[in-house]
């Protein structure tokens, strides 16, 4: 069923003619210094990750700070994070400027982490950067926790055992809490005693369900209409000691240095008994601000910029290609598995989706990686 | 298509809507488009079908000559992917007749984007019509005559990239504009060659945020000048003359809306969108107010005389594609209020990639200052009425000042441009600004020589882009959803609104009912007849 394309035969001519190309396209006076453009070769429906993996390469905050950790983490034993931290140091340390390379080392590891991704079958791009940020992070953690925990253990401390089973909640954030956490603040409003309760929670990304021919923005602000707890889903309010009908509605309180948009495109349908790809047209902007933001928000006016976006091509979420696009030093490229071609912003706008319902196969946004701008380095 | 009940038109197309003035209904048998329509015309590319109607002065007979002699004087020009046609345009009183287009044209490996007629030079069986195309060329033709036929930067050596608005410069004969997805606008005279080699630039003039050049050549040649504005390659999304002819508005991909004096090629003002390229922009009848709207869904009010955003409006889902000011409806926003204070009122629309029309009232209460004394409102000198009929006439010159001097904003015209310095001084240490830090804002944008950062981070929170919470936030008085695709078109005319959308169809909505017109006719009936009793 899949389309994803194999690891093709005749691969490696079509990368020699490619590589030229691209270079000729950015040309030599403008190809940015200290910049390498390598595509990924695909290992059998692994775009979901090569096109993830190019989008993060592309978040400079984050790019730096795993090639600084590869920096400072001689002889670990091996993560995901050590062969993330190698793939991307492979890639900044190449001779060439363009070419392509095999993340073999880093997928095998994928594989041995997470039974899901133990297969040839394309996944869910989205499911793969959440447990990619996530397990990096936890890794990060225990590695922290377990020189904390040296350091105790030659203090003679004894708590630092018992600390040992739950990982302590007051730890400073980590790189990773640094660049992709934002606080979302819920805002609960008891209709029967009129009580405002809120309850904060962190986000790596937000998810936002996308309407037909809608921008970005709006589907943020939809992301933070206020909605009715009522019927089985009443509200326990602490106040009035029951559950209580209730007006609830989230928004942004901590705005993170990099916003990753998840577009819900795979919607689940009933009546065909499996998910089916919303192709709406959603279109997104090269620079956005957010309107769904708490009245105590920290910097409510934060400038975000378009620095990568996660395509899905086709029709299904088990089926289908995923592509990458990103800027890098004012232009754009196109990341697909092992090809790179430089393309004009104005292509963009073919990733936006449909705005007929004909069509069920479509080339659409799917993650977006907005970075502040006062985070630019 | 259009049975299909798909997920996302939920709600759906709407073909009539309601607002205080009574019901504006869709005319169904005046839909513009091309001869025989094939329902589904997607991957054309171009979806910029822009509108573009002329009414021609009568014939000497009297009745309208030229194709048809169905009586109209108006013609109506769209683009849609590789065509463009010209019809007669029936407006609400005739069904369109798609069969006899005045002309249509095809075209290879170009698009048309956008177009324009001459209303200096029209006769009643002749019109220059300007065509722009996506690969930068620039045609000249008389849809009516069909002699003309000229071709201007047709070896794409002027400019490469997509003409993305093209006008004629206001009261001229021969003197036109094209803006392109460069960042570049130049000025064409029609009559002259473009020569057979690339321009060779030299500096004009040059000033914060763009530089202006001529070409160095022995003998005048096309482009007479080209401007580069805003930041290298940002693409300039359309540009208006004010009505009086004397600023030009540009809005840009990177953002930023420009004033310029035109003639003396000062930039005048200039606003910050809240994020993202702004689109599209639009002047008030009277000149005092620009408005914009952009990648931020929203409708930005921007006034000249305060240099600053008055006001936002948010009701949109998606990208403005394009704001225009009612006219015939200003006057008439809120009856109940003196003459004087009727004129502070606007009323505007906009139409978006939403496929949702939103028709917008700018109130007195809005743009008025907030802290500003209301002495200006029991002054109101201007007794004449304005009829619902009668578009308020763009002033060619300062309005005389009137008795009482206290009211900079009313004597400030938009057609004062060589008093457009002393005046602008004299507003920024009067009165607008009710936070001294504004204050000084104002007064600093005043100078020419004044170098600013065009950074948003800096602009943020300044006149030119306030914070969200510190600016008015309008909500629609209409918002509705009459298309199925990205609208991309809005003109309001005496006794219609045009839309048209990216899959060709161009629609007429006629407006309500008399109702208003007779309403103020009779109330100047009574005001006459008041008059009249006075006399005895």
């Amino acid at each position: 069923m899949s389309i994803c394309q194999d690891l093709g035969l005749n691969f490696q001519q079509r990368m020699g003619a490619n590589i030229s190309q691209l270079e000729r396209d950015i040309g030599s006076e403008q190809f940015p210094p200290n910049e390498h453009y390598f595509g990924l070769v695909n290992f059998g429906n692994t775009c979901y990750s090569n096109s993830v993996l190019q989008a993060l390469y592309f978040c400079r905050p984050f790019r730096e700070k795993v090639l600084e950790y590869k920096a400072k983490n001689k002889r670990t034993k091996e993560t995901l994070l050590t062969c993330l931290a190698d793939l991307f140091y492979s890639i900044a340390t190449q001779k060439k400027k363009v070419g392509s390379i095999a993340p073999k080392k880093f997928i095998a590891r994928l594989r041995k982490e997470k039974e899901e991704f133990d297969n040839y079958m394309q996944q869910d791009a989205h499911e793969f950067l959440n447990f990619l940020i996530n397990h990096i992070n936890e890794i990060i953690l225990a590695e922290r926790n377990q020189s904390t925990l040296k350091i105790q253990k030659t203090d003679g401390n004894k708590e630092g055992v018992t600390c040992n089973g739950t990982i302590p909640q007051n730890t400073e954030p980590t790189w990773v809490h640094e660049i992709f956490q934002g606080t979302l603040t819920s805002e609960t409003r008891c209709l029967n005693c009129e009580t405002v309760s809120s309850k904060d929670e962190h986000f790596f990304d937000l998810q936002v369900d996308v309407d037909q021919n809608t921008s970005i923005t709006h589907c943020l602000k939809c992301f933070s209409d206020t909605e009715t707890l009522c019927n089985d889903n009443k509200f326990k309010c602490d106040n009035c000691s029951s559950y209580q009908e209730a007006q609830k509605r989230m928004r942004v309180k901590k705005l993170p240095l990099i916003l990753a948009l998840h577009l819900k495109r795979f919607k689940y349908m009933e009546q065909y008994n499996r998910h089916i790809k919303v192709s709406h047209r959603v279109v997104f902007p090269l620079e956005l601000r957010l309107f769904n933001t708490s009245d105590d928000a920290v910097n409510p006016d934060r400038l975000y910029d378009l620095v990568a976006v996660v395509v899905h091509c086709g029709s299904g979420p088990n089926r289908g290609h995923y592509i990458s696009i990103v800027k890098s030093h004012g232009f754009w490229l196109l990341f697909d598995d092992d090809m790179v071609d430089k393309i004009d912003a104005s292509a963009i706008e073919d990733f936006y989706g449909l705005t007929s319902d004909i069509q069920k196969s479509s080339e659409t946004g799917y993650i977006l990686f907005y970075q502040s701008r006062d985070a630019s380095c | 298509m259009a049975v299909q009940s798909d997920s996302g038109g939920k709600d759906d197309v709407k073909t009539q809507f309601v607002t205080r003035e009574g019901t504006y209904r869709l005319m169904t048998l005046s839909e513009y488009s091309r001869p025989n329509r094939v329902g589904y015309t997607s991957g054309s590319g171009s979806t910029h079908v822009r509108v573009s109607l002329v009414t021609l002065p009568p014939g000497p007979g009297g009745g309208a000559p030229g194709s048809d002699g169905q009586g109209s004087d108006d013609r109506i020009c769209f683009n849609h992917g590789k065509e463009l046609y010209v019809y007669v345009y029936r407006g609400v009183k005739k069904a369109a007749d798609l069969t006899k287009p005045v002309d249509k044209k095809m075209y290879k490996g170009t698009n048309p984007t956008c177009h324009d007629f001459n209303t200096v030079t029209m006769t009643s069986d002749s019109v220059s019509l300007v065509i722009g195309f996506s690969t930068g060329q620039i045609q000249l033709i008389d849809p009516i005559k069909k002699e003309l036929s000229k071709l201007y930067n047709e070896e794409r050596l002027i400019d490469k990239t997509r003409v993305t608005c093209i006008k004629w410069v206001p009261g001229s004969s021969n003197l036109f504009i094209s803006a392109h997805a460069s960042g570049q606008l130049y000025v064409y005279n029609e009559e002259l060659t473009c020569g057979t080699t690339s321009p060779h630039y030299q500096l004009f003039k040059q000033g914060e945020g763009y530089s202006i050049h001529t070409c160095r050549t022995k003998s005048t040649r096309n482009p007479l000048y080209r401007w580069v504005i805003g930041s290298e390659g940002s693409c300039i999304n359309e540009f208006a003359f004010s009505p009086c002819g004397t600023n030009l508005a540009v809005v840009s991909q990177d953002g930023f809306l420009r004033v310029f004096h035109y003639d003396t090629m000062e930039l005048v003002g200039r606003a910050r969108s809240y994020f993202g390229g702004f689109l599209c922009v639009c002047w008030a009848p009277d000149g005092r107010y620009v408005v914009v709207g952009g990648e931020d869904d929203l409708v930005t009010v921007w006034s000249l005389g305060e240099r600053r955003v008055v006001a936002r409006g948010q009701g949109h889902r998606s990208w403005v594609s394009v704001v225009a000011f009612d006219p015939y409806v200003a006057a008439l926003a809120e009856p109940e209020r003196e003459p004087g204070e009727a004129t502070q009122c606007y009323r505007l629309g906009s139409v978006s990639q939403d496929t949702q029309l939103c028709l917008w009232d700018l109130t007195a209460d809005v743009l008025r200052p907030p802290a500003r004394a209301r002495a200006s409102a029991h002054l109101s000198p201007n007794g004449a009425p304005r009829g619902a009929g009668s578009p308020p006439a763009p002033a060619a010159r300062p309005a005389p000042a009137p008795a009482a001097p206290p009211a900079p904003a009313r004597v400030k015209d938009e057609g004062s441009g060589s008093l457009s310095a002393h005046f602008t001084q004299r507003l920024a240490g009067f009165s607008f600004g009710e936070r001294r830090s504004e204050h000084r804002r104002n007064f600093s944008l005043a100078r020419p020589a004044e170098r600013r950062d065009c950074d948003p981070l800096r602009l943020i929170g300044t006149p030119a882009c306030p914070r969200f919470d510190e600016c008015p936030v309008l909500e629609p008085l209409v918002c509705k959803k009459v298309a199925h695709e990205r609208l991309t078109a809005l003109l309001f005319r005496a006794e219609c609104l045009v839309t048209a959308c990216a899959d060709g169809c161009v629609n007429t909505w006629a407006r309500p009912a008399r109702a208003h017109a007779t309403d103020t006719r009779r109330r100047d009936r009574e005001r006459e007849r008041d008059r009249l009793d006075l006399v005895d």
